[in-house]
């Protein structure tokens, strides 16, 4: 423990203008806990013994004389304390910092000191006797002037307050065995010094070495006894402490192994990421995000726009637009109706249809249209917010993907394997990780050092894409023709179309989207480039195709919805007409004014086509083509194949395994792409039909274990594994793209659509978003909605814009500017680095030619030729000598690394750029011939020793 | 700490070892059972068989690596004392114990004996350097045979190639610890 006594000598010693060395205290720490161990038996005690008692071995002789001085002491403590007040607060920083491992450390060492007592009281000699064990020169010296001090120490008054303190506890600990009074005083006397020390410490004329030292000892002195001080309460108060901080630790890990543990699938991506690489598991992270993203849109849309439907609305066949009508009820529970989303499902909850436009339901006055309005548009909000967050933190992990770091290999060679894993799975998990990190560092390695012919590569880059734009253009018109001949189909007769000409759209939607990948692949393979890449490329192609896909089925549901809205006004007209017809036939009829509602069944009533529901009906058909067309693909194309492959190959003419077919490999781009639209699916039909975020969810779930499976079942890793970038944002990018895409048809929609006349929470209003307007009329005070309508005024959203729009640009200019300062730093590191790489390489000449030049120098042209092989070594050594004369450590190891760089900086060669196998010859040679330069690399030593 | 453990052990060779390897009382009397139970030739001494037998150590690639880093040179058995020596690198670094006393022998867990722990792991001849054969061998236990012998030189190659500063083909301890590899190591190794 180091005592509070050394730093007393310290600054005594100090002020007589010695140097100290930082361990003399061991000495009076060995004697006092020698004395300590005489007098008192009680361990418990030991703390408070021995930073007492450590300062009483020097004062032992003198101790009667400043018995006297006791009081004065106290009363100068209380002074200190006051005058410590205002750099207490900066000393309890400091402490609090190391004060866990400080109490932690404190306990261990008390015990451990007991036990070394024994030994210790065997050097109970002198200090002058152990003294003479330390190595260094000036303790001698030392020792003198600690005598001196003690003499004349009535000069120094600070010193003899201190020292007094110590004594005056001596006797109380001989009184009593309880914590008397004056020894707490003294303790608490001594954390104020220290404190005071740590403070102070700046100012102190020490040397840099000493002063952290005697700052370490001074804080965990402070540390230790801070707590100990008070009564016996405050002492277990203390303990107490010290045990709840180690039970929190505790508790954190365990905590964070929980936490780890109820991540969702970490095991199986794990597993994945082994086999496979973190491509493949890339794709799984990305698809868990999506899940857990669904799962909270679902919660939104379940919770606030479903459910209070179902429980306080209307129930089903109470009205209209919840009743299947009487034509389709015979076939309204059919199979292929249901499946089609037709029939009972086409007026059940999962669609607009379904929902009733009163203001307010159930008893809660909960306003169901304006629920799903801002549920609809908040939804919207959300993904946008959580998209854009995911992407800013993903920004920061940083990276394309590929190790900047410089021990790329090093590391992975020397650090992989991780020694904790105990259980054999895990170990085969972690020898295929490593084996496929390995092959990854391959492929990036071989890419860096790949130098071709670059026209050649040049006009395979440009034909591939001629060529994929070709396909890619071709498959637009094809998508364009087909749906324009659908739109035709759509004027004749149902019944007289075949199967294929009613799904004609989706035939071709999903055979494109079935060849063009595969196609682009096939191009992509004359372009080279490095998978990670070639993948990002691959997916920006497959994008557009996808978006071509999903802007011509826009169209396609545009017109069908104006189709439908033609008709939904001849219908809303015939049937007012109708109902003005029974009004009036009613009250001639009676002659009464009274009419009451037409008595007709809910099924019977004459209804629009109500094109919102039709639009949902849409994507979620879609949804579920989507999903069906997916796991058949894995179940015919990767599933099958594995299995005809597998089990086939016994009895074929050729190696089913290793030639033709073969396995199938996971495709990264495809599943991403297929899983970014699908979600652009469910944002936009999300509005038409919200239960398809409940379908989608459940989707997403089985597709997880599904696909898990699959690929660890059916697939084959890569041929070229590589590194997935550490932040997928090129896929959240696609997946905000995509979400900024679906919120425009939409907002479209709510903006400018009118809604159905008698289906849907807006039923009744010119356009959707006048439920919004009608509430903030109806039911907020009147100073809102002007307050709004100043909002909405354009002379005040237009600076709004404006101001944004600044922002950004000033936000991005400075995200430049910060991303070009780490550019230049992580530049110079390497440089830095890069150059005493070379230095080092090139201390010994190495380069026959640079010798001979040298040779013809002037004061090297004195050597005679023969010691040519020496004279390297010379001058390092002279320089050696000389720089351990200019700097003389004190502590005498060597010199350390700087002022080797600096030794090698004189004699600067060319750089070495040659690999080390090459160059294995001859610094071998220069390395044999001179055993100096060497050896003093050697002493340089690892800086930290 | 009465346990039966203890009663083999002399309160002695307790305090020797403390003293040697800085562990406390009881977790010397703790790892003596641990000992014990795995020495199945109960003789006092254990040998490589012994450590095989301990899970976390057979499915290490490097298993044998550390297991060997128990024997001293040319022996078989290590009895308790060395035991205990080999585990006290695997004493967590104290802050303050290092300049409680700097003028005594480094202690065991001191970092840079942790680091020469690690490294003594690759260097298989013990000759103070890590040459491309030793690392080709330790690659073949990491990664079995999975990539072919021409990648694994070139994987070596690289290895040395980043890690060596004074161009002898050997990584030296010095250059293993200014490989970056410092921090890495310690957070995974010990």
């Amino acid at each position: 423990m180091p005592p509070k006594r050394k730093n007393h000598l310290v600054i005594d010693i100090e002020n007589v203008g010695m140097d100290v060395d930082a361990d003399f205290d061991s000495e009076s720490e060995d004697a006092t806990r020698r004395r300590s161990r005489n007098r008192k038996a009680k361990p418990q005690r030991k703390a408070r013994q021995v930073s007492d008692e450590e300062e009483e071995d020097e004062d032992e002789d003198k101790s009667p004389k400043r018995r006297g001085q006791r009081r004065r002491t106290k009363s100068r403590g209380d002074e200190d304390e006051d005058e410590d007040n205002g750099q207490q607060s900066v000393a309890n920083k400091r402490s609090k910092a190391s004060r866990r491992r400080g109490a932690k450390n404190s306990r261990k060492e008390q015990s451990d000191e007991e036990d070394e007592s024994d030994k210790e009281s065997k050097q109970k000699r002198g200090r002058a006797v152990s003294k003479k064990s330390k190595e260094e020169q000036n303790n001698e010296k030392k020792e003198k002037d600690k005598g001196k001090n003690g003499d004349n120490k009535n000069n120094k008054k600070k010193k003899a307050e201190k020292n007094s303190s110590p004594v005056s506890s001596d006797d109380s600990d001989e009184e009593s065995e309880e914590m008397s009074e004056g020894e707490l005083e003294a303790l608490k006397e001594q954390v104020e010094e220290k404190k005071k020390l740590i403070a102070t410490i700046r100012n102190k004329p020490w040397r840099m070495q000493k002063r952290l030292s005697v700052l370490k000892e001074a804080q965990d002195f402070v540390e230790r006894f801070e707590g100990a001080l008070g009564k016996g309460k405050g002492r277990r108060l203390y303990a107490f402490k010290v045990m709840m901080t180690k039970k929190l630790i505790k508790f954190n890990r365990d905590f964070e192994n929980f936490k780890t543990a109820c991540i969702p699938w970490e095991m199986k991506i794990k597993e994945v990421e082994s086999h496979f690489g973190s491509s493949v598991a890339s794709y799984f992270i990305f698809l868990r995000w999506m899940y857990g993203l669904n799962l909270i849109l679902f919660g939104f849309m379940f919770g606030l726009v479903v459910m209070p439907e179902v429980l306080m609305g209307l129930p089903y066949g109470s009205i209209p637009r919840k009743t299947v009508p009487r034509s389709d009820q015979a076939t309204e529970m059919d199979l292929s109706v249901l499946l089609d989303f037709g029939g009972y499902c086409q007026y059940s909850v999962l669609f607009y249809g379904y929902y009733n436009s009163d203001r307010t339901i159930g008893v809660l006055k909960f306003r169901l249209p304006l629920s799903y309005l801002l549920t609809s548009v908040g939804i919207f909000g959300y993904s946008l917010l959580v998209v854009i967050r995911m992407m800013a933190r993903n920004a920061d992990v940083g990276g394309d993907g590929g190790d900047d770091a410089d021990f790329t290999f090093s590391w992975k060679m020397f650090t992989s394997w991780d020694y904790l894993i105990g259980n054999p799975e895990t170990a085969d998990n972690k020898y295929a990780s490593i084996t496929t990190s390995f092959k990854e560092s391959i492929v990036d390695e071989q890419e860096n050092q790949k130098d071709e012919n670059i026209h050649l590569r040049r006009f395979c880059r440009v034909s591939a894409n001629v060529l994929i734009l070709c396909s890619l253009g071709g498959s637009g018109y094809l998508i364009y023709y087909v749906v324009k001949r659908s739109q035709d189909f759509a004027k004749m007769d149902p019944s007289s179309l075949s199967w294929f000409e009613k799904n004609e759209v989706e035939f071709v939607m999903s055979l494109l989207g079935l060849v063009c990948p595969p196609l682009f692949e096939s191009i992509a393979e004359l372009e080279d480039y490095h998978p990670r890449i070639a993948l990002k490329w691959q997916l920006g192609r497959i994008f557009a195709l996808f978006l071509g896909n999903l802007y011509t089925f826009l169209f396609a549901l545009f017109d069908e919805v104006n189709g439908k809205l033609e008709e939904e006004l001849s219908i809303k007209n015939s049937s007012e007409w109708a109902l003005s017809q029974y009004y009036a036939n009613y009250s001639a009829f009676y002659n009464t004014t009274v009419v009451p509602p037409p008595n007709v069944s809910p099924a019977d009533v004459i209804r629009g086509p109500c094109w919102e529901t039709a639009v949902g009906q849409e994507f979620v058909k879609l949804t579920v083509s989507d999903v069906e067309v997916t796991f058949l693909t894995i179940l015919i194309g990767d599933f099958v194949r594995a299995f005809i492959v597998r089990f086939l190959n016994y009895c074929w003419c050729w190696d089913l395994e290793a030639g033709f077919p073969s396995y199938g490999e996971f495709d990264i781009s495809g599943n991403v792409l297929g899983l970014v639209f699908n979600q652009g699916m469910i944002w936009m039909g999300a509005f038409y039909a919200p239960g398809l975020i409940g379908i989608n969810v459940l989707r997403l779930l089985t597709s997880m274990y599904f696909q898990c499976w699959a690929v660890m079942a059916c697939n084959v890793p890569h041929e070229r594994v590589f590194k997935a970038s550490k932040s997928n944002n090129f896929y959240m990018g696609l997946l905000l793209l995509v979400l900024f895409l679906s919120i425009l048809p939409v907002i479209y929609t709510i903006m400018t659509m009118p809604p159905s006349f008698d289906c849907g929470p807006f039923s009744g209003q010119q356009k959707m978003y006048d439920v919004v307007m009608e509430t903030i009329n109806q039911d907020l005070p009147a100073f809102m909605g002007t307050i709004f309508s100043y909002a909405s005024n354009p002379g005040l959203i237009m600076p709004a814009v404006l101001l944004m729009v600044l922002a950004i640009y000033y936000l991005n200019t400075v995200s430049k500017a910060y991303q070009q300062a780490n550019a230049d730093l992580k530049k110079k590191m390497k440089t830095a680095r890069d150059d005493e790489k070379n230095r080092r390489n090139n201390k010994d000449s190495t380069n026959q030619m640079m010798k001979d030049l040298e040779e013809l120098l002037p004061n090297k042209s004195l050597l005679p030729p023969p010691f040519e092989e020496d004279t390297p070594s010379e001058t390092v050594s002279v320089k050696n000598s000389k720089q351990t004369k200019t700097k003389p450590g004190p502590t005498g190891k060597g010199v350390n690394v700087e002022k080797e760089v600096s030794l090698a900086a004189p004699n600067p060669r060319r750089p070495v750029t040659q690999a080390p196998v090459q160059r294995a010859g001859p610094p071998m040679n220069a390395r044999g011939a001179h055993a100096e330069p060497g050896r003093g690399r050697g002493r340089g030593g690892p800086p930290r020793r | 700490m009465g346990s039966r453990a203890s009663t083999l052990l002399r309160e002695e060779e307790i305090e020797e070892i403390k003293k040697e390897t800085g562990f406390s009382h009881s977790q010397i009397t703790r790892l003596y059972s641990r000992f014990t139970s795995l020495d199945k030739g109960e003789n006092g001494t254990l040998s490589r068989e012994d450590f095989q037998r301990i899970p976390e150590l057979a499915i290490n690639p490097l298993g044998d690596r550390i297991i060997n880093a128990f024997f001293p040179e040319g022996e078989d058995q290590v009895n308790f004392r060395g035991f205990m020596r080999t585990l006290a690198h695997f004493r967590p670094i104290e802050d303050n114990e290092k300049n409680k006393n700097p003028t005594a022998s480094e202690p065991l867990n001191s970092r840079s004996n942790k680091l020469l722990f690690a490294f003594r792991l690759y260097d298989l001849d013990r000759d103070d350097k890590i040459s491309r054969d030793e690392l080709l061998q330790v690659l073949r236990m990491m990664v079995g045979v999975n990539i072919s012998d021409e990648q694994l030189g070139s994987i070596a190659d690289r290895t040395i190639q980043e890690a060596d500063t004074n161009g002898d083909s050997c990584i030296s301890f010095q250059e293993f610890i200014k490989a970056s590899l410092v921090e890495k190591l310690c957070e995974t190794c010990f």
